[in-house]
Formats: structure tokens, sequence, C-alpha cells
């Protein structure tokens, strides 16, 4: 029983990874229309920019983690005006052509500056040791992660559902063109959305950076993985990427404990499994598919 | 107040509207009547800016709106209610309501009187837009445009699917708007309704505008449209 | 135009950076036609851009140029090979890419030697070209026994390391009281094989293999492997992951509060692992090491001078490559020429000594044993100068070191 408390808790620590940066692809697909490919590289940035301003100018884990995700929405916020706008007017395939290069360029130089074999990080303060609850003793940073992560997507949850912000994002996500006609400039919201994306992406990097190897090619899996998340929770749905997010991490960790050879073939059975029954996804409108 | 001049358009090589020049006026309701399929959607997409691929001239009060973006042209003053009433799933009936800007102050209707001409709204206002029945979603489509204040409304197919008293009602509504100035261009194929709002009717056979009635004309030949129409 | 040719001049010389020795020089070779093309191309086919290029990569073209340089002091005008080459090529660890370049090199390049190839796919594809063109190949990046083993050939030598010896170092331990493991490994070929290697090693030192769990590869998250692992109550948890899913492992293995309960014991591990996570997060782990720069005056002077070159210090693949390339060129001394049959015989059966083979020999089935040891990594305050992470527990003879020639090579 306590063991599998503990596959629980790692299973949703692993899936608020997952869930925060699918939040951020899920509202850049939504209000952009683009898939932005790049999403693994930032998410790698947003862990080596934790570990190399930790290293040159001793920003620890707890300011990292207000300043990096502003760093990431400012360089989103770049990568938007300078590439990404063009892709609006073009043929999806320009979409995969672009985002996918950049991710390259991305991983390339951070290759270049920083080598390979990974960036130290150390472990926060206050986040080290056992949480112990009764019998049973729990990674007080697992425990952080998922709680964090929540508390993330409650509050993202929240600004689309209870200001005016939130209220034309979650409208030009269901309908970017008849919300123009409605009179509304989506187009001035592209940019900052776009930044918030990033801005998440870079935040499950920092979260990321104490836990996993930070190397140039760790967004490369997780990339991967996240894709099957949107594409379980339904491209462009915020709720349907937490869910599948958490859902995903479960059923990872489940599956590692109790069929290891089939943990990673289990997250895309469930993608296949979705795909089969509801074919946009668990929260997609299913229109759209 | 709407000038529509030569106006062809295309999907791709298909060419959809062909030399279409109409006008609406200052407090008038023109119709737009043609078969399915004969362009009025197209139409009035055109005229929101959402379809791009098209020659002609249109004109908002001696304004050209080539330039102009979509939501620029809403904030000139054009309201939209679309063919399949473009409600929100993911907004509440109030945030549908209350999404677009209101462009003009004087014209537009403040959410209470929303809820007084509309009853049934103001009991749902906090479900989730997909949750209303066709009727209700058709009603929210143009209470969503009077709140805006729009001067000029394009209506596509208002009254399909509704029960005749809620048909009555936005006829009802149409010419109490028009009084206050309000141009409407509606896209009809219930003929009988089309005679009891509209002041002159416009004709459209595969993309051409083949006639120009007023409403005596239009009264007068209502079989024989019918027939022509298939319906 | 005087400033036109000085900069074109400075271009060819740059081309030609990797021509150590002849520049200019014009004379006769002192070899005669001893020498091949006249000239000895030693070729270094490694990962220049991947997960292998920190922990030997670029730096060991450093280290086999620095071989040749020694050399050429030690000889200089009876040196045999007089002009001497070194080249190098990037693999990306894909066996195809690494039998087309190895290929190019003794063909186009006239490469006399090929060194390194990580990558154990890669380098049994390699080892088939030598065989087949007759040139001598000397690896040390990869870990597969099947290069002594079941695919070993006249012209191919293993020189650093291979999986049984991983093993037999690790299990070293088990008689320092670490009786009971669970392994935790890679679900591909090396992961396999690691996999095998320790259970039979730790069994025959006495101890037991309680659990073997496989992961996916490549994986970030082992959070429930390593439960999973903990859940026997071992007194060891042995991970055969490498490169990044190694720090993956041990990151979580230290955050799940297992470290106060069981000693982790790294199958492969380089010293650039260590520096790339921080000697904190590794303390107390064991691993088996092939050579330490810090081990002795020997090592440490030559690791100065591998500094100097790199501002860096030398994993175990970097002193071994220079090893490799010192040995070979020696070998061309006695022989008195490059061809690769009379090379071969000038190794064989070779007792052989430099800064990083101890008591090393070249065995009849090319397996190039040596002494090794188990280390393990230093706490944060033991730490005295950067890259001073490791303390050496046991050294393991040569003759201890490694499995017993395999009856599956016939040469
Ligand atoms: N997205 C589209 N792509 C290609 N053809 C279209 C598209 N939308 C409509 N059409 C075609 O254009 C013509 C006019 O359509 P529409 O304007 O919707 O007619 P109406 O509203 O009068 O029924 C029809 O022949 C229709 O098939
Ligand atoms: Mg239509």
């Amino acid at each position: 029983m306590s063991a599998f408390i503990q596959y629980t808790l790692q299973g949703l620590a692993a899936g608020g990874f997952y869930a925060l940066a699918a939040l951020g692809l899920a509202v850049i697909f939504g209000v952009l229309g683009v898939v932005n490919f790049a999403h693994g590289a930032c998410y790698m940035l947003g862990a080596v920019v934790s570990a190399v301003l930790l290293d040159v100018v001793g920003l620890h884990f707890w300011p990292a983690l207000v300043i990096v995700p502003i760093l990431m929405f400012l360089f989103g916020v770049l990568l938007e005006r300078v590439f990404v706008q063009w892709l609006l007017r073009l043929d999806v395939l320009y979409n995969f052509l672009l985002t996918f290069g950049i991710a390259l360029v991305l991983v390339d130089l951070v290759k270049r500056r920083y080598g390979v074999s990974g960036l130290p990080y150390e472990q926060p303060a206050g986040l080290r040791g056992q949480l112990h609850l009764g019998s049973l003793s729990l990674p007080t940073y697992q425990v952080f992660v998922f709680a964090f992560s929540m508390l993330v997507c409650v509050l993202v949850w929240l600004l689309l559902t209870r200001t005016r912000i939130g209220m034309i994002v979650r409208a030009s996500t269901e309908e970017p063109e008849r919300t123009r006609a409605l009179g509304i400039n989506v187009n001035r919201w592209v940019t900052p959305v776009f930044g918030f994306g990033i801005g998440l992406a870079g935040l499950a990097g920092v979260l990321a950076a104490p836990f996993r190897a930070i190397t140039a090619d760790m967004g490369g899996n997780f990339v991967i993985i996240l894709f099957a998340v949107v594409v379980i929770g339904g491209l462009g749905s915020v709720l349907g990427a937490v869910v599948a997010g958490f859902l995903v991490g479960l059923v990872e960790a489940y599956g590692q404990a109790y069929a290891s050879s089939f943990s990673q073939i289990a997250i895309f059975v469930l993608m296949a499994l979705v795909i089969l029954v509801r074919p946009a996804g668990l929260f997609g409108r299913q229109e759209t598919a | 107040m709407l000038e529509v001049t030569c106006l062809s358009a295309w999907y791709g090589e298909a060419q959809v509207l062909t030399d279409v020049s109409l006008a609406v006026h200052e407090g008038e309701v023109a119709t737009l009547v043609g078969r399915n399929g004969a362009g009025k959607t197209t139409l009035l997409r055109c005229v929101m800016g959402l379809h791009r691929s098209l020659e002609g001239q249109l004109r908002l009060d001696e304004r050209d709106l080539d330039r102009l973006s979509p939501n620029a042209r809403a904030r000139a003053g054009i309201g939209w209610v679309p063919d399949d009433r473009g409600i929100y799933a993911s907004l509440t009936v109030e945030e549908n309501l209350t999404l677009p800007p209101v462009v003009s102050a004087d014209r537009a209707w403040p959410v209470e009187q929303i809820y007084e001409a509309f009853p049934a709204l103001a009991d749902r206002r906090a479900s989730m837009g997909t949750q209303l029945s066709g009727g209700e979603q058709q009603m929210l489509a143009m209470a969503r445009v009077l709140r805006m204040g729009s001067s000029l409304l394009l209506l596509d197919e208002p009254s399909e699917g509704l029960a005749p008293v809620i048909v009555q009602r936005i006829g009802e509504i149409i010419r109490q708007i028009t009084d206050h100035g309000v141009g409407v261009l509606l896209v009809e194929q219930n003929v009988t309704f089309a005679a009891t709002v509209a002041d002159r009717h416009y004709l459209l056979a595969q993309g051409r505008v083949v006639e120009q009635l007023d409403n005596a004309q239009f009264q007068a030949r209502e079989h024989e449209l019918l027939e022509h129409l298939g319906i | 135009m005087a400033r036109k040719t000085k900069s074109a001049a400075i271009a060819a010389c740059m081309t030609g950076a990797l021509v150590l020795a002849g520049c200019g020089g014009g004379g006769p070779s002192a070899g005669g036609g001893k020498i091949s093309d006249d000239k000895v191309v030693l070729a270094v086919l490694n990962d220049q851009s991947g997960v292998y290029k920190d922990l030997s990569g670029p730096n060991s073209v450093e280290a086999v140029k620095m071989a040749v340089a020694d050399y050429q002091k030690k000889y200089g005008d009876k040196a045999v090979a007089s002009d001497i080459e070194v080249i190098s090529a990037d693999h990306q660890n894909k066996p195809d890419i690494a039998n087309t370049k190895a290929q190019e090199m003794y063909d186009r390049q006239k490469a006399d030697i090929i060194l390194d190839v990580p990558t154990s796919s890669a380098a049994l594809a390699v080892a088939g070209v030598a065989k087949q063109k007759k040139k001598l190949f000397i690896d040390v990046g990869a870990g597969t026994t099947e290069l002594t083993g079941a695919s070993c050939n006249k012209y191919t030598f293993h020189w650093a390391y291979d999986t049984a010896m991983l093993a037999k170092g690790a299990a070293s331990q088990v008689k320092n009281g670490g009786k009971k493991w669970s392994l935790v490994y890679p679900d591909y070929a090396f992961g396999q094989d690691m996999n095998k290697s320790f259970t039979s090693a730790i069994k025959e030192g006495g101890g037991t293999v309680q659990q073997s769990i496989p992961t996916p590869f490549p994986n970030d998250n082992f959070a429930t492997f390593i439960t999973k692992a903990a859940s026997s109550k071992p007194d060891v948890i042995g991970t055969m992951a490498a490169g990044g899913d190694l720090i993956n492992f041990v990151k979580q293995f230290n955050q799940s509060g297992m470290r106060d309960k069981a000693t982790l014991a790294v199958g492969l591990m380089f010293i650039t692992d260590i520096h790339s996570l921080g000697v904190d997060q590794f303390a107390g782990t064991t691993f088996t090491d092939a050579w330490y720069w810090n081990f002795d005056k020997k090592n440490r002077e030559w690791a100065d001078r591998f500094k100097e070159k790199t501002d860096t210090r030398p994993s175990f693949a970097h002193a071994a490559n220079y090893s490799a390339a010192l040995q070979y060129l020696e070998a061309v001394q006695r022989a008195g020429t490059d061809d690769s049959d009379a090379v071969v015989g000038e190794l064989e059966g070779k007792k052989l000594n430099d800064v990083f083979l101890r008591d090393g020999e070249v065995r009849a089935d090319h397996n190039v044993i040596h002494d090794t040891y188990l280390a393990e990594v230093k706490k944060k305050s033991e730490v005295n100068e950067p890259w001073d992470y490791e303390k050496i527990i046991n050294t393991i003879p040569a003759a201890d070191a490694y499995e017993p020639v395999s009856k599956a090579c016939s040469l």
C-alpha cells in the first residue's frame, strides 16, 4: 500500500511537468494555431538558464522560479516577433519546419556552449529530504513539484475563467476568426500568449533542474511524451492538457512499477485508445477532429 | 450605408459570386434570398472581411472597407449573426454576450434590457454556451450584436429552426432597431418572414443578383419565388 | 599583395594544423620505403557532438597528439615514423556512419590505425572493416566483450575496459560488506550485457542479486524504479544507466532518501559525469575506474600536461587513447615499419607499461588487461581542488580484473 502511494505521488510529480508544459502548448495552439515543436527545447532552456544563473550570479532555486519564467516569456515574445508571426499566414508544413528548426538550433547552441554531459544543480534549500506522514515517507521535492504545478494550473485556470483576458483567450482558442469578426483584436494577444506558453515551458524546466539531468538533449524525449499528452487531452484544450498531463504521469509511474518493460508503450497505447474512441481527445471538441 | 459594388468572390478556382452590387440604407431591411449554395453566406463573409479572395468594392458610410481587418469592421459598426450562430462552447451565456466590445454607446442595449427582451437567456446566464437549445443560441447570437450597438446587422438565416413565436419576436426586434436607424442585411429562406420585415429584396442565383424587388412586388410573387427557391 | 600572401600562408597553416611533423622538412624520411605513403596516419573516430563528446570526443584527439609529440621527442632523428598525421571524424554513435567513415579513413585518408570508437555497435562495425582492410583498430570507448570474444580478429585490440571488467571491479565490494544487490538497467544491448556481467560477478564474489529491473532507454523518470529497487532492502543498488540517464537516476536516487539506506554503485561512470552533476550529488557512490588522474604522481604529471592543452582534467578514456596511440607508435618503432602484420606481431603478447597501463598485457584475445580500481566519490568537504573527486578503495590486479580469455575468440 505504501509503495502504491509512492508510485502515485511519483506519477503526479512527473505529471506536473507534463501538465505545465502541455498547458503552454495548448494555449499557443489555441490562439495562434501553431503547434510549437520547439516546446521541449524551451523546457530544456528553462533548466539550462536556471543552472547557468546559479553558476554565474548565484541565483538560487526560489528566485529562479520567478525570474526564469519571466526571462523565458521575453524569449518567447522575441521568438514570436522575429519568427513565429510569419507562420500565421502560411501552410502548416512551415509551422513544423520552423519550430522544429528552432528546436534544433537551440539544442545545438546549448551543446556548443555548455557541452553535452550536463550542468550541475543544487538541491533547493528547504526541499531536501523526506516528508514523514505516519508510516509513509515521501520525497519532499516530489510533493513540492506536484503541489506547485497544481497551484500554477489552478492559477492559470482562474486567469482563463475569471478575467476578461482569459475570456478573450478562450474565445480566440475556440474560434479565432469569428472572434475577430466580433471586434476583438486577436492579433494583439498573439505575442503575449506565445510568450506565456514559452514561460510555462520554462517554468517546467526550472522545476526539472533539481530533479533531472540538465543537458541539451533533455527536451527531446520530453517533447514526444508532451505531444502524446496534448493528443490525449485534445489539441488546444486547456483543461484537457492539465488532466492528460497528470494522467500520463500516473500511467507512466504505474507502468514502471507493475509492467516495467511496457511503461513507455503504455502511454502510447492510451493515446491510441483515446484516438479510437474520441478522435479529438478527451476534452477536444469532436467536430474539429 | 452599406454599398457593395461589382463584388466577385472565389473559393480557389471556383467563382461563387459574380459582379454582385447591392445597397442597404439606414433604418432599412434588405433581404438576400436564394437557394442553398447561391452564395449568400459568402457575401456576408466578404462584407465582414473573413473571405479574402474577392474583387470589387465594399463601402460602409462612404468608407472603403478593403483595408480594414475584421475586428476593425466590427468596431466600425458591422454586427454579424453567423449562420451557425457562433456561440462559444467554452464561454458562459453572459460571457458570450459581453465578449464583443460596445461599439456605440447610444445604440448598445444594456445587458439588463437584453435579459428583459430574452427572459430565457436571463435564466441561463451562467450556463455554458453549448448547453443552450438551438433557439436559445439563435437568440443569444442576436442579443450579442444588439449589445454591441452595431449600426449595420448582417443576419444569416436568423429564423432557421425557430418556433414561430420566437420568429415573430425576432421580427419585432428587427423593426424596433430599424426605427432607430440601424440597417439590416437579412439572409432568409423563410419567404413569409422576409416579407413581414423587409423593405427591399435581392434575389441571388448562382452568385449573381438576378432581380431586385420592393416588398409589394415580392409579396405578389411569393408563390413563384417559393418555387424558384425550391422550398 | 604581401598581406595577401601572408594570410594565404596562415590559411594554409590552419588547414595543415593537424599535420604535426614534417612541416617544411622535405628531407627523406628515416624509415625509407618502410612507411606506407611515407606517412603514419592515426585516425580518431568517435563522438564529436553527442553524449560521449565530453568524456572522449575532441580531447581524445588532443591526447593522441600528445602521444605523437612524446614519441617524436623520444626518438628524434631515429624515429621510424618521421611524418605523422592525426585525423579525426564524428561517427555520431551510429554503426552505419562508423562503417563508412572507417572505410573512408583507411582508403582515402590512408589511415594506418583507427582509435577510440565508443558505442558497442559502432565498434563492432569498425572491427569488421579493420579485418577486411587488414588495418589496425584499437578500441577504447566501447564496452562490449564481443570485441575480444566472438567478433575478435587479428587487427582489432581492446584497450581500456569492458563490461566484464566493470562488473568485476564493482563486485569487489561484496567483500567490503555489500552482499545484497538490486540492479536497474536500461533495456538495450549494453544494459542487458552489463546486467548479465554484474549478476555473475556478484554471485561469484559471494553476493546475491535480489532484483534486476529493466527500464526504458532513454528515460528521464526513474523515481518508480528506485522505489521498486529499494523494496527488497538491498545493501547496494546498482545502476547501469549512462550519460544523461545516469544523472537523472542519481538526482532522483538522492531525493528518494535511499542514499542513507543503501550504497549506490554505478556500472559505467566517467569523471566527466561527476563533474557535470556536482560531486555532492554523487558522494559515496562507488564504481569501477580504469584510471584516475590524481591517483599518483605519474598520472598527475600527465594530467597537468593534458590540462595545459585542453583546460580540463582527463577522463580514463583520454588517457587510454594516449596510451593506445603511444604503444602503437612504439610497436611501429620496434617493427621498423607501419606494415599492419608486423605491428600486430610487435604488440601481441607484450607486457606494456605507461601512464595508463599498469601491469598491462596484450592477451591472446587482444584484450589489453591492466590494473583497475574500485573508486568512491568523495564528499564535497574532502575535495581539495577542481576535479579532485575520487577516492581509490581497492586496486584490482590485472590478473583478477578481467574474465579469462574467451573461448569464443579464435584469431
Ligand atoms: N469553404 C468553402 N470551400 C469551397 N467552397 C465553398 C466553401 N463554402 C462554400 N462553398 C461553396 O460556395 C457556394 C456558395 O456557398 P454559400 O455562400 O455558403 O451559399 P448559401 O449561403 O447561399 O447557401 C456553394 O456552392 C458552396 O458549395
Ligand atoms: Mg448560407
